[in-house]
């Protein structure tokens, strides 16, 4: 049978393409940390982290009440992360990527045009965003790197609890959080 | 999901060369065995919605089934009782108090991540201890609090 494409579908779709640009289109450090040192990988999370920021800005848009204030508080906690994130790579001799413009991100990404849309791409993000980080703690070599990480991944499984409680799910539908790619 | 128990089953024979990971893996098989039996005796007492008691006595299930696999004949026979008093006088109580226990899951997880020693083992504990992040927001919305 051939599989429907709904709009909600390709939303997602383009939601995980877009997201994967966003994350792996910087360059790596070209200087500065030693090859394995985890500085390539957390430099991939710090240039998703500065998309996450910038998508939780386009998510609060069509928002309001509760899940407008949730966008804020949950941007907020996106640009700690970046910048812990960030320290790691410092600590490490590199240079965190930097942000690009507001405009640059927003033509990455979906048209959101309700809250329904909002939401949708919003699951899909911080799905990615626990999968980088779990990711991270299989490849970081370094314990504070891991203790970061592990952290930073408890938080964005929590963000994600609530995108499923505002869209009107449970907040823990799985027995397993994996995040997706 | 099953994947995930797959690739922690998968792993218990690189485990054995790694005493001290198997004692960490009963540290978190003793916490996941509390939480289980947490809400099966909440939704024994009605001290917790039904549905949501289910749902996460389900994933607490799976976390004990995945961690005693990989454990093996190495999974201690039982829990030891976890330093949290859980109170089943109401829902709104127990939930305080299962909070506390999912919270205290949670960290032990993050402690037990950062020194553990087999990589294959590093994902799907990660997803574990997400699982219980989550419950804890769960938590929160019965407990009407800011669930961040």
């Amino acid at each position: 049978m051939q599989p429907a494409l709904t709009r909600r579908g390709a939303l997602g779709g383009a939601a995980a393409l877009t997201l994967a640009s966003c994350g792996g289109g910087d360059p790596p450090p070209t200087s500065g940390p030693r090859a394995g040192s985890g500085a390539g990988l957390l430099s991939s999370i710090v240039a998703l982290e500065h998309a996450a920021i910038a998508a939780w800005a386009a998510i609060g848009e069509p928002l309001r009440g509760d899940a407008r204030r949730y966008a804020r508080i949950i941007r907020g906690r996106e640009i700690d992360n970046a910048e812990r994130v960030a320290d790691l790579v410092r600590k490490l001799g590199g240079t965190p990527p930097q942000t690009r413009t507001a405009e640059d991100y927003a033509r990455l990404f979906p048209r959101i045009g309700d809250e329904a849309d909002a939401l949708h791409f919003a699951r899909d993000l911080e799905e990615r965003l626990v999968r980088a980080y779990l990711e991270g703690l299989r490849l970081l070599p370094d314990a504070d790197q891991r203790r970061v990480t592990s952290q930073i991944a408890a938080d964005q499984a929590q963000d994600l609890a609530v995108v499923h409680a505002l869209a009107g799910g449970p907040a823990a539908p799985q027995p397993f959080v994996t995040g997706t790619l | 999901m099953g994947a995930a128990v797959a690739s922690l089953a998968l792993s218990r024979s690189a485990l054995a060369a790694e005493p001290a990971d198997a004692d960490q893996l009963a540290r978190l098989l003793a916490l996941e065995r509390s939480l289980a039996a947490a809400y099966e005796a909440a939704l024994a007492r009605d001290a917790i919605e039904p549905a949501l008691g289910k749902l996460l006595l389900g994933h607490e299930r799976e976390h004990v089934r995945g961690l005693e696999q990989t454990l093996g004949r190495r999974a201690p026979a039982q829990a030891d009782t976890p330093q949290i008093a859980l109170d089943f006088a109401n829902r709104r109580t127990f939930a305080h108090s299962a909070l506390e226990l999912e919270r205290t899951t949670v960290d032990t997880y993050r402690d037990v991540l950062t020194t553990f020693h087999n990589d294959r083992l590093l994902q799907p504990l990660g997803s574990i201890m997400a699982c219980g992040a989550q419950h804890e927001v769960a938590l929160r919305r019965v407990l009407g609090e800011d669930l961040l």
